[in-house]
């Protein structure tokens, strides 16, 4: 029996009926409209009254310049620069005038980008917006201008610039004037940077052409939307040059991500907080006045002996056994029990990010210092995705470009080490593995910002040095430090890496050997069954110890920190 | 009114559509793929798919309900209950598009549906509420002080709350603010707000809500009360009419109070006042649901009004057709629910397909369902398939005739909760109407 024929007797003959009804039900104009990635209807308020993301996808959609800047500044706080500006032709285009005036019409907007001054959290900071629905955002001598006024007006008042890039490039309507606005921008960048300032941009879909290749890419922090397509050529073009179809993804903010040169992607619904955030940890006063604040607090003065006296007695191998224990510690739980608001930054706007190295800023205390860890991971997937914490190129690529926005930014850098040794593998080889090595030890050796380094399980060869040419090595009790692995080792000398043990008790790379050395500073003590658990005991001096460090190298003189970490090397 | 779409699925669309039918409305059924062969899709004289199984998908996409409804010529859409029913913003929208919402109008929903705001309404209107916060706490720290004042034990509660989520009892102060932090947490997540309010917990309060009718010029009656105090965490398993806690006396003032809601509230349509009643006889307002309940058939066994029928004509602007002297409560009715799941694996949904079934008859006894034999219930959807509501001259032979029924009832291929109830129905505390809200907890220590 099939139910619809059971049901069929009950219907009433009215269903032919065609209803003509003068006020019938319909959708009001502009109610709805449909969502241009997943193709839904969608409530148009419902997105617009949000951040302009479909309800139904997630996909975001393009925001206007002011709304952007209601999204991100704190109420009331813009102050707009150069509302108009004369208008330029400089090739005479026929019809560019007239172009002009109906997208100034469409759109409200005098051109492009509009510029100013505002606050997030109170901070102050120049701002800058393209917006899309303006010829593209394309960049003409007036965007050129208002771009380069608004940084060199920061510059002048010292304040930090954020540009919400979004571009089809330059304006082909104003010929090599609009070329000309790329060394226009980065040269007033490259001014607001040499003064110390700190330049943020954030890459918005679409951002590509002349502005991927000035300003968008400048940033000290770059971040993008999700999603966002950032290129110097347009797809299209691409494909058309090599007759190839792109593979999916390309030219995404993912993708970005990925080779190198994003620090971070961030939702829209987080931007605000994180550029609030960002300003203030890169507050005018955040060096100067926390030294003097450190300066201030009593650090006893023996609690390196102390922590040193608790060393256990132990065979090296059961030190090694230990440093490579599956629930130990890592690098990540490290930032997380010692830090807080750590903001991670990616990239090493080279070739790739390399996840075996974690790096960023985060606030210790009321400082912000720059962090960097080499990452295992803390389950078999993650140490995998994380390749054990063998860096490539890329990753130490990534630490010394943070290493290097420290000394900028004049915040101390604090490494931990954990590291079977740098990746061996084809790859790292072709990006020169032995050069991003090299560079850092020669880079780290003179930056004029205090560096302090603690190895925290393995200390593997120069993949831990190139994090290590430090002003204080400090090593946890149970860590290990040494030239290679005792497998090697026994390999190389011996030819029978099965002799690790008694390797490991030749190889003196236990803390109390090094301590003896001085190739480390500092041992810290370590609970019997050390895990994630209990590192809080660990963590808890190694704070303290922490605020030693910063108190007694963050007063020094430039020269002094430098010679001071010169002759540590220069007499081993 | 011409042609209705109901927007929603399973045994209340089934009810409407027959409704419907009876008044020679023509009915649009809508339904996710999960529904092709669901007994709405069947019987509704059209029947339009709406998206992917999700309910997120379908039943609560209001872009593509309004589109079905659109396109099928439908002038007015019935929510039902659950879903889109008591969303104001979808009541906005069918406004916007002039569609009638059989409900009430989307301003008076958002103003009951979010709580503080109605509990100001009830106390403006003098009618009684339970001690607790006068605005919104945000944070542990707040609450527990206020908690200090109103007094233990407290229950913590989210705004935008419904369906037990977000809620905690607090007997001491110690336990206090872990309570807060999880009700909280629990709320972000299903509601996307952190706004939570507290008050005084009732001790062994008994559910006692009333349904009321308000039609568009001012007319509002009471059609009696449903005690609802049977329920598992805070889900209704049987409910019944009248409640064997009301004295004639008590009856009358709570309606008054609940009418007297109503009218503060500026209510059309049918609705309910939800009401806790102490042991002692003080009752207080807890919340209004906007919509028709599930529980509703008791309500009309003994009053004899269809109360979906009474929804429509006052949606089409009819005025109520009577008054309150009208209304008479006679015998004694009783509702239980049937849902797939089994009660010995912690209550754990039972989808599957129904291999055979027999479901029974006779002088005052209903079901309303929407399964039938070879009909599979997907995991997507609440679990209740079916309703056994019985009537009867009074409450022992009420008791009775549900006891007989539930005996009958086979349903094979999935597992139910007959047998539970079954076990409810004959319990001596039950019987002698000596329940309370926390009677199924305590009959499971």
């Amino acid at each position: 029996m099939k139910l619809d024929n059971m049901f069929k007797k009950n219907r009433g003959t009215s269903m032919k009926r065609i209803a003509h009804r003068q006020t019938g039900p319909e959708v009001p104009e502009g109610l709805m409209r449909k969502c241009n990635q997943c193709g839904k209807a969608i409530i148009a308020e419902e997105a617009e009254q949000g951040y302009y993301i479909c309800p139904k996808c997630g996909g975001y959609f393009h925001v206007p310049a002011y709304r952007r800047l209601d999204m991100i500044l704190d109420e009331g706080s813009f102050q707009e620069w150069n509302e108009t500006m004369p208008e330029q032709n400089p090739m005479e285009y026929r019809g560019y005038p007239e172009k002009l005036a109906a997208m100034k019409a469409r759109t409200g907007l005098d051109e492009a980008v509009v510029t100013g001054k505002g606050s997030i959290h109170g901070t102050e900071t120049v701002i800058g917006v393209c917006d899309g629905r303006f010829l593209m955002a394309s960049m003409g001598e007036n965007v050129g201008e208002k771009i380069a006024c608004a940084v060199e007006r920061a510059t002048e008042e010292q304040l930090p610039v954020i540009l919400f890039c979004c571009s089809g490039g330059a304006r082909m309507q104003e010929g090599i004037t609009s070329l000309m606005q790329m060394a226009k921008t980065s040269a007033a960048l490259k001014r607001h940077s040499d003064a110390g300032l700190l330049y943020i941009s954030v890459l918005t879909d679409p951002t590509t052409g002349g502005v991927t290749a000035s300003f968008a890419m400048l940033g000290d922090i770059i971040l993008a939307e999700p999603g966002a397509l950032i290129g110097f050529a347009g797809p299209r073009v691409i494909e058309q040059t090599i007759r190839q179809k792109l593979p999916k993804g390309f030219q995404r903010a993912e993708f970005l991500l990925e080779h190198g040169f994003l620090d971070a992607i961030v939702e829209r619904s987080r931007m605000r907080k994180v550029l609030g955030d960002l300003l203030q940890m890169h507050g005018k006063a955040a060096w100067e006045e926390q030294s003097q604040k450190v300066a201030e607090s009593k650090v006893s003065e023996d609690r390196t002996e102390k922590s040193h006296v608790s060393v256990q007695k132990k065979e090296a191998w059961d030190r090694v056994l230990l440093s490579r224990k599956k629930d130990r510690p890592v690098g990540s739980d490290y930032i997380q029990a010692l830090f807080t608001n750590f903001q991670e930054f990616h990239g090493d706007r080279l070739y790739g990010d390399d996840p075996a190295i974690i790096g960023g800023i985060a606030s210790f205390g009321e400082r912000t210092v720059t962090v960097i860890a080499q990452e295992k991971g803390s389950s078999t997937r993650e140490n995998i995705q994380r390749n054990f914490a063998m860096p490539k190129p890329d990753g130490y690529r990534k630490a010394l470009r943070l290493m290097k926005q420290a000394e900028k930014f004049h915040r101390p850098v604090i490494c931990f080490v954990d590291t079977p040794g740098a990746f061996c593998g084809i790859e790292a080889e072709e990006r020169g593995q032995g050069e991003a090595i090299a560079r850092n030890i020669y880079e780290m050796s003179a930056l004029k910002v205090p560096i302090l380094t603690v190895i925290i399980g393995e200390g593997g060869s120069g993949g831990a040095l190139a994090l290590a040419t430090s002003d204080e090595v400090w090593m946890l009790e149970n860590a290990i430090y040494s030239i290679l692995s005792p497998e090697g080792f026994a390999s190389i000398l011996w030819k029978d890496s099965t002799k690790a043990k008694e390797a490991a008790k030749v190889m003196k790379l236990t803390s109390d050997c090094l301590k003896e050395q001085g190739i480390v500073d500092n041992v810290i003590s370590e609970p019997e069954g050390f895990t994630r658990e209990n590192l809080y005991l660990v963590t808890g001096p190694m704070e303290e110890e922490i605020k030693r460090f910063l108190n007694q190298y963050g007063n020094m003189l430039e020269e002094e920190l430098t010679e001071h970490r010169y002759q540590r090397f220069r007499k081993m | 009114m011409k042609k209705i779409l109901i927007a929603n699925r399973g045994e209340i669309a089934v009810r409407i559509i027959r409704a419907c039918r009876e008044m020679g409305i023509e009915t649009v059924a809508v339904y996710s793929e999960a529904d092709k062969e669901a007994l709405h899709t069947k019987l509704a004289d059209e029947a339009i798919c709406i998206g992917p199984a999700a309910s997120s998908e379908s039943y609560l996409d209001m872009e593509r309900i309004i589109s079905a409804t659109i396109v099928s010529g439908a002038d007015a859409i019935h929510p039902g209950f659950g879903f889109l029913s008591e969303n104001s913003r979808f009541a906005e929208l069918c406004e916007q598009c002039n569609i009638t919402f059989i409900g009430p109008d989307s301003g008076t929903i958002a103003r009951l549906g979010n709580k503080q705001e109605a509990r100001n309404t009830m106390i403006a209107a003098g009618v009684p509420v339970i001690p607790g916060s006068q605005e919104a706490v945000y944070t542990a720290e707040e609450g527990k002080r206020l908690a200090e004042e109103i007094g233990y034990p407290i229950m913590i509660k989210a705004a935008l709350g419904g369906g037990g989520k977000g809620m905690r009892e607090v007997y001491t102060p110690e336990e206090f603010e872990a309570a807060f932090q999880m009700a909280q947490k629990e709320t972000e997540n299903a509601f996307h707000d952190n706004t939570m309010y507290l008050e005084h917990l009732v001790l062994h309060p008994r559910h006692i809500e009333f349904q009321i009718l308000a039609d568009r010029y001012g007319n509002v009656v009471h059609l009696g009360e449903r005690d609802c105090s049977i329920q598992r965490n805070h889900q209704k398993l049987i409910e019944e009419s009248p409640s064997p806690a009301l004295s004639e006396d008590l009856r009358a003032k709570m309606g008054d109070a609940a009418v007297k809601a109503a009218m503060a509230a500026g209510y059309t349509n049918a609705g309910t006042i939800e009401f806790l009643l102490e042991p002692n006889g003080s009752f207080y307002f807890m919340e209004m649901n906007t919509r028709i309940q599930v529980e509703h058939p008791v309500t009309e066994c003994v009053t004899g009004i269809d109360l979906i029928k009474a929804q429509i004509r006052i949606a089409a602007g009819e005025p109520l057709q009577f008054t309150q002297k009208d209304i008479h409560i006679t015998g004694h009715a009783i509702e239980c629910r049937i849902n797939a799941e089994n009660p010995e694996k912690h209550f754990r949904p039972s989808p599957g397909t129904i291999q055979d079934m027999y479901l029974p008859g006779g002088k005052g006894v209903r079901i309303d369902t929407a399964i039938y034999s070879g009909y599979t219930i997907t995991p997507y959807y609440d679990s209740m398939i079916a309703k056994l509501i019985v009537w009867a001259h009074n409450r022992k032979e009420a008791i009775d005739k549900l006891r007989s029924a539930l005996g009958e009832v086979i349903i094979e291929g999935i597992d139910t909760n007959v047998d539970y109830q079954y076990g409810i129905v004959t319990h001596p505390d039950f019987v002698n109407g000596t329940t309370d809200t926390d009677f199924i907890r305590r009959i499971s220590l």
